[in-house]
């Protein structure tokens, strides 16, 4: 840890103390404001870890203090002891957020914005309507005990479980894959992240503390009713919280609910009328102006030592180091394998996949060698990379069936098959765009099935890929930044770091200078002979797969025209006709 | 039960059904092209259903004359609103972007419902026109609500006249569908953020002396009125009126079914419960037309 990280963790223990002595010796005043604030921390920065870390913006986050709130309040006025309370309040959140997950995941962006919000007037008319329960407009009133103490020392607990949980997330396998969910879901599969199963558990670990926030100051306050604990203007205070300190930074949410806790109570204590319209200002400007929060204002961050967002550093000189500089023989954290060419490794049956009327690959019968450098030629809109898609389960064929070594993908998720051993590359390169070159790479080293890496060791082992891609200069970077031929060559070394018995490359080499296609070509070789990997290769420079590939396959209309060796398939008549069009007329 | 009290609760919802479909095309339209959820569109919608309300109390404004005063200080709200608060998110990352339009509308949600309740307070107000009635075999229609279907039809005429014989509709179907390829062929997209922006408002306006001809309109109610829209537009398709037509008029139908076989107090539930169902179910809408 270095001075600076001593420093706060000096101040954190003073501060620490200090919260610990304030209910003992300050005044009820103060000690209830803290408490607000205790309760803002854990609200704000529960949320923060579906909508920063993950990207999901849940502005329904206090449908669970609610559900929280009413459940103890309806238990502890029923005589159930305390204890079993808080344990209904959590598990009532739970169940809620556990149905509600289904639907919601379903979709993403301000969509899923909306819907989350629209939760809040329904969980407002269940508490109106519901009167047995929740006794309607009235509200629930708990009996008059002086509970701010035990209160507070609970609300004390829940933000240090949940600072501690902040920072594990952070550092955690978890942690990365919402990260990559964040950036793409669909990239974040293909390199083995099981995604729903990390969105739900992301969802339940901010609902049940959101719920147990809830129950803790329903206690305090020892009365509820529907629009105190589902209110609109209530309900987003939190979340403009966390966004005006800067949602996704470690500090951001803490930043966040000080200052406008502060403002806050300051307002309460001046102002009497149109309190609303003033929290509804507030929100409105943190969002014209600093929708990215008060700690990504360039004038924080150079403070902070750190580039403004916007203002990446510098690129060193000359972008085309691409992965063509490298040199050849740098070793991979991968096994060495040598390969039987006589294994089928891939095998397509009748596989056929449709948009609409629209059939873009037709009953395609293919097997692929182990071992084999294979290149996958066609016309614009032949179905090459539709066919990609299909065997990495991008798409779903409507019909046929893709085998890996013996294995039918047919009912298998993305993550699945690619922890069967399908790496791949988009034709448009698809990197985590906010994370680093270094985190892109470790991303599938973590996930992939058979040796999943802890991230440090993963983080470790990525250099070597970015070495062998000819990213060493950029480990650093975020990937948003690089030039388009740097993104391909990470779309290449993330491939590489899935570990995967077959390599499906999409186009890496166009945009290539000829000496750069060449070192790439011999990187395609060299993974193949040292590491056994299979190769189809999907690529428009002809002289390039003309120096490397075993075989041939030719497309045109989603049907394989041609599959053979080179020789044989550059005379078959059909591929003259279709790829090379007018050219071969003009030759004959 | 005969068929006539049936048949009077279908129309009742019919009627509802069709302003639910125009509030919802307004919040589609913009959606399509800006690519702003509106979560104040609602709201909006009530500050002009009080004034229109409060107009028609004062000076006894025939309808007519309410959409004239309405429109053009909804245009122009709509106009000043996009470029000042959410025009200039348009340079920041997608995070960003999608943060900040949800906070400046919803903080403008918050902000238009304080306000207006402070200026006219908190208690619904209408336009109680005259209660006529037409009897047709049971059924009983009164002027009011004749107008408001005869209204409904001709703004859904009007709409759909500007969006197939317009250079401005033209360019708001080729924006929604393919904002890109629209700029690229000349459509100025700035330009029509803006205007799609102010023209969603001034349907607004038509749209609240309407709705508030069937029903009271306070302050707070807004938000509920997006969702539905909200909820109609996910049925019918974004952009799409004649699917919206139809989301509409059946929530409409539904929530008045609702409220006479079991409870009225639920029917206000019943778009969000409805959304998470077609969530569940269809996740691409009953209508949705595919896009690219």
């Amino acid at each position: 840890m270095n001075s600076g990280g001593r420093t706060s963790a000096l101040a954190a223990a003073v501060l620490a103390v200090a919260m610990f002595v304030l209910p003992l010796a300050g005044n009820a005043y103060l000690t209830t404001f803290a408490f607000t604030i205790l309760i803002s921390f854990v609200l704000a920065q529960s949320w923060d870890w579906v909508a920063g870390e993950m990207g999901y913006i849940n502005l329904g986050h206090f449908v669970f203090y609610g559900f929280g709130a009413y459940t103890f309040c309806i238990l502890l006025t029923r005589g159930v002891p305390l204890p079993a309370c808080f344990a209904g309040a959590v598990i009532v959140t739970l169940a809620v957020a556990t149905a509600l997950a289904f639907p919601l995941f379903r979709l993403r962006d301000d969509y899923f914005a909306f819907a989350t919000l629209a939760l809040i007037p329904l969980a407002e008319l269940l508490a109106y309507n519901l009167d047995s329960l929740t006794n309607g407009a009235i509200g629930l009133s708990l009996p008059p005990v002086y509970v701010l103490r035990p209160a507070y020392y609970i609300a004390g607990v829940l933000v240090v479980i949940t600072a501690a949980a902040t920072l594990l997330l952070r550092r955690s396998r978890f942690g990365h894959a919402l990260r990559g969910i964040r950036n793409d879901e669909q990239a974040a599969e293909t390199v083995g992240v099981r995604t729903y199963p990390g969105k739900l558990s992301v969802l339940l670990l901010s609902a049940v503390f959101a719920g147990m926030a809830g129950a803790v100051q329903a206690w305090q306050m020892s009365y509820i009713d529907p629009p105190t604990v589902f209110g609109l203007n209530v309900a987003l205070i939190p979340i403009a919280m966390a966004l005006f300190g800067g949602s996704g930074l470690l500090w951001g949410p803490l930043v966040g609910v000080l200052l406008l806790a502060i403002a806050q109570q300051w307002l309460l204590a001046h102002v009497q009328t149109l309190q609303a319209t003033i929290y509804g200002l507030a929100i409105l400007l943190i969002g014209r102006f600093m929708p990215g929060g008060i700690l990504r204002a360039p004038w924080i961050a150079r403070w902070r030592g750190e580039p403004a967002a916007g203002q990446q550093p510098k690129r060193a000189e000359s972008a085309s180091t691409a992965m063509a500089q490298s040199a050849v023989s740098i070793e991979l954290p991968l096994p060495r394998r040598s390969v039987s060419r006589t294994r089928t490794l891939l095998e397509c049956r009748g596989l056929t996949m449709a948009f609409g009327g629209n059939i873009a690959v037709n009953d395609v019968n293919l097997g692929i060698a182990e071992g084999e450098i294979v290149g996958l030629v066609g016309s614009n809109g032949s179905g090459k990379t539709t066919l990609f898609n299909c065997i990495s389960k991008v798409f779903e064929p409507v019909r046929g069936d893709v085998l890996l070594d013996g294995t039918s993908l047919r009912n298998l998720r993305r993550d699945q098959v690619a922890n069967l051993g399908v790496g791949r590359t988009y034709q448009i390169p698809r990197p985590f765009s906010d994370l680093t070159v270094r985190e892109n790479i470790a991303m599938p080293l973590m996930f992939r099935a058979g040796e999943r890496l802890r991230p440090a060791s993963a983080l470790a082992d990525a250099i070597q890929f970015a070495e062998f891609s000819g990213l060493s200069q950029r480990l650093d970077t975020v990937a948003d930044t690089l030039s388009l031929q740097e993104k391909k060559a990470l779309e290449f070394a993330r491939a590489l770091a899935c570990r995967p018995r077959l390599l499906l490359v999409d186009e890496v080499a166009s945009g290539l200078t000829p000496a750069e296609v060449g070192r790439f070509v011999d990187h395609i070789r060299d993974i193949r002979d040292a590491y056994g990997i299979t190769v189809i290769w999907i690529e428009h420079i002809f002289s390039a797969l003309s120096r490397i590939v075993d075989r041939l396959i030719v497309m045109d209309n989603g049907i394989v025209i041609a599959d053979g060796p080179l020789e044989t398939v550059m005379r078959d008549e059909r591929v003259l006709k279709s790829y090379l069009g007018s050219a071969a007329e003009h030759a004959a | 039960m005969s068929a006539a009290i049936i048949i009077q609760i279908l129309l009742g919802g019919i009627l509802v059904g069709g302003v639910y479909a125009l509030v919802a095309f307004g919040l589609s339209l913009v959606y399509g092209v800006v690519r702003v959820l509106n979560f104040s569109h609602g709201t909006l919608l009530t500050v002009g259903g009080i004034a229109a309300a409060a107009l028609f109390a004062k000076y006894g404004l025939n309808p007519f004359w309410l959409v004239v005063i309405l429109v053009p200080p909804f245009f122009i709200f709509g106009r000043v609103f996009y470029d000042l608060l959410l025009r200039p998110l348009t340079r920041r990352s997608r995070f960003e972007a999608t943060v900040g339009a949800v906070l400046v509308t919803v903080g403008a949600l918050i902000v238009l419902s304080d306000v207006t309740a402070a200026l006219f307070g908190t208690s619904g107000r209408s336009i109680p026109l005259g209660f006529h009635a037409i009897e047709f075999h049971g059924v009983i229609i009164s002027i009011t609500q004749a107008g408001i279907l005869a209204g409904v039809a001709v703004l859904t005429v009007i709409l759909h006249l500007i969006l197939t014989h317009t250079w401005f509709g033209r360019a708001v179907r080729a924006v929604t569908q393919d904002a890109l390829g629209a700029t690229i062929c000349g459509v100025a997209a700035g330009s029509i953020h803006a205007y799609t922006f102010a023209f969603g408002y001034a349907i607004v306006a038509v749209v609240a002396v309407l709705y508030a001809m069937i029903y009271p309109v306070d302050p707070f109610m807004g938000f509920s009125l997006t969702v539905k829209a909200f909820t109609i537009i996910v049925v019918g398709g974004i952009g799409n009126l004649p699917g919206t037509l139809i989301a509409g008029v059946v929530l409409g139908v539904a929530e008045a079914l609702t409220a006479f076989f079991w409870a009225p107090q639920w029917a206000p539930g019943l778009s969000i419960v409805l959304l998470l169902l077609i969530l569940v179910v269809l996740p691409r809408g009953l209508l949705a037309r595919r896009r690219g």
